[in-house]
């Protein structure tokens, strides 16, 4: 007997948001055209649409290069914080002696060192993806210490019976261990690095090939271009969702069949 | 029924029992001795005070006593996985560097199953194996062998979330044997489960330990448990934790569960429970004061 399409738990998690979606639309559709709103003033779901088909060629060029600082700061920030939190969780001192530069890092606005950066460093992909990753490296490297951390202590005294190496201990016991927390810290690193690409443009200001969506949001903003704008808008936001999105995916694939954040539940 | 106290410990009660008499036919080599021993904690807290035990080969020594009075953490020292502040442990005569060497091999059995959840049950059987580079083929003979011999033969590829409590701590109980141990210590293995698997437990364990000649140093809060496995309860009094009695269980394995409903269980279910009561109040007494 086939379950009805409204009882299907994965229909109505896709189905849900975006009927709630398509009704939030549809109310903007009707309110701007119902009240005759200026298109320069709030553009109507129809004229983002537009402009998404008659501005792709520029609006893609620009989501490329916006991708391509985050993509870099994404993966510096992950290879990056993961050997910091190897070596944090090595000796206490190394740990007490890094981690607050490692704080300070995530608690200086990165608006306020960018143009430092950008002074200093000639090649602005480089430049802005260096900003990102000042904003999207802290949660790599406080999870993943926390995971590295928090091995059962029961099990750790059952490999120092056993008289493991301390490379037994991090491969077998503490990297898997910390692989939620891994995952957990993905999640959030992969939103910052957008957002800190996206500031780190705004900052700059780059224009010509090296424009990101942020520029193209300053620049139609300028010029009144605001369904442009929206739609530059619209286009970092759905690269958001897809990067997380893609981490969750990753986390599930990884963490499935023992951990609970994954597991599902049948009643 | 004979009851004796065998081992001089810290002051003790007047003993109940009969002097200490050595089983006929048993293997008098010291596998585990404990001298003097007092722990005291980093904030001030003793956890133990002059503790003194001596384990034999082939023996199953029950370690009893209320919350707080360091069963555990003489355990863990018995591990060496704790460090004493005075006394002195000896394994197999010798310092703790002879364990591990052949004849000489101790596993623990932790209060939970202690098993890594990323791993299927038979990876985590094997990890001590893997640990010691013991050979694949060799390694995985020896966990079929400890599965097949704890009932969870056809189960080596489930998470050990897929397993029920009691599964889980017989998957523990398998990694510690396929180390072939000498010596295993067991902190309060069965104390989370049900009274019914937890007897079938025991007798597992006591089947076990006729297989494969274990001496057993077993942690237990139940006055049943204790005396259903042990060939001696040791009761320990709290604050500060302290050794004060030491009863002998003269019933010769192997025990059926028929000892259970017997008046010979009864009766020395009664002596350990008058020696924990005792226990008890010295603790509270002491507090008191």
């Amino acid at each position: 007997m086939s379950t009805p399409l409204i009882r299907n738990e994965r229909f109505v998690q896709i189905a849900a948001p975006l009927l709630v979606g398509v009704l939030v639309l549809l109310l903007w559709q009707i309110s701007v055209m119902a009240f005759d709103v200026p298109k320069y003033l709030v553009p109507s779901p129809v004229d983002i649409a537009e402009s998404l088909v008659t501005d792709f060629s520029s609006l893609f060029s620009a989501l490329m290069m916006t991708l391509k600082v985050t993509f870099l700061a994404f993966v510096i920030s992950v290879i990056a914080g993961v050997a910091a939190s190897l070596l944090f969780v090595q000796s206490k001192w190394i740990e007490v002696s890094l981690f607050p530069y490692a704080v300070l890092m995530q608690v200086t606005p990165v608006v306020a060192i960018a143009p430092l950066i950008i002074i200093w460093v000639d090649d602005t992909t480089w430049a802005l993806t260096i900003c990102a990753v000042i904003v999207a490296i802290f949660p790599i490297i406080s999870n993943t210490t926390l995971g590295l951390r928090s091995v059962d202590p029961n099990l750790l005294s059952m490999f120092r019976m056993y008289r493991t190496s301390r490379w037994q201990e991090l491969v077998r016991l503490r990297i898997p261990g910390a692989l939620p927390y891994f995952f957990g810290g993905l999640r959030i690193s992969s939103g910052l690095a957008l957002i800190g690409a996206v500031v780190a443009e705004f900052v700059a200001g780059t224009g010509g090939a090296k424009a990101g969506l942020a520029y193209m949001i300053l620049q139609s903003g300028y010029n009144l271009q605001i369904p442009k704008m929206f739609a530059a808008l619209i286009l970092i936001t759905l690269t958001g969702i897809i990067l997380f999105a893609a981490m969750v995916w990753m986390s599930d694939r990884a963490l499935r069949n023992w951990h609970e954040s994954a597991l599902k539940v049948e009643h | 029924m004979t009851a004796t106290k065998v081992t001089p410990l810290n002051p003790v009660p007047e003993p109940e029992t009969e002097p200490s008499v050595a089983e006929a036919g048993a293997p008098s080599r010291p596998i585990l001795q404990v001298e003097g021993v007092d722990k005291i904690y980093g904030n001030g807290t003793v956890a133990l005070k002059g503790a003194g035990l001596t384990v034999k080969q082939g023996e199953f020594v029950s370690l009893l006593g209320p919350s707080g009075c360091g069963k555990s953490t003489l355990l863990r020292i018995m591990a060496g996985l704790g460090e004493v502040t005075t006394g002195t442990v000896k394994w197999w005569e010798q310092d703790y560097d002879v364990v591990g060497s052949k004849g000489c091999k101790l596993a623990f059995v932790f209060q939970n199953a202690t098993l890594m959840p990323w791993a299927r049950v038979r990876k985590n059987v094997r990890l001590p194996l893997d640990l010691e580079h013991v050979s694949s083929s060799e390694s995985e003979k020896k966990v079929d062998d400890a599965l097949e011999m704890v009932g969870l033969k056809g189960f080596d590829e489930s998470f050990p979330r897929e397993l029920s409590g009691g599964m889980q701590m017989r998957a523990s109980i398998a990694r510690a044997m396929v180390t072939e141990p000498d010596l295993l210590l067991m902190d309060e293995p069965f104390g989370a489960l049900d009274e019914m698997t937890r007897n079938k437990l025991n007798d597992d364990v006591l089947k076990l330990k006729k297989e494969n000649g274990w001496t057993i140093v077993f942690v237990t809060h139940s006055v049943y448990e204790a005396v259903y496995l042990s060939s001696r309860v040791v009761v320990m009094a709290a604050r500060p934790g302290r050794i004060v009695d030491d009863i002998k269980i003269d019933k010769p394995y192997p025990r059926s569960p028929d000892f259970r409903i017997s008046t010979e269980f009864a009766g020395y279910c009664r002596q350990v429970s008058q020696a924990l009561e005792r226990a008890s109040g010295m603790g509270e007494s002491k507090e008191n004061c």
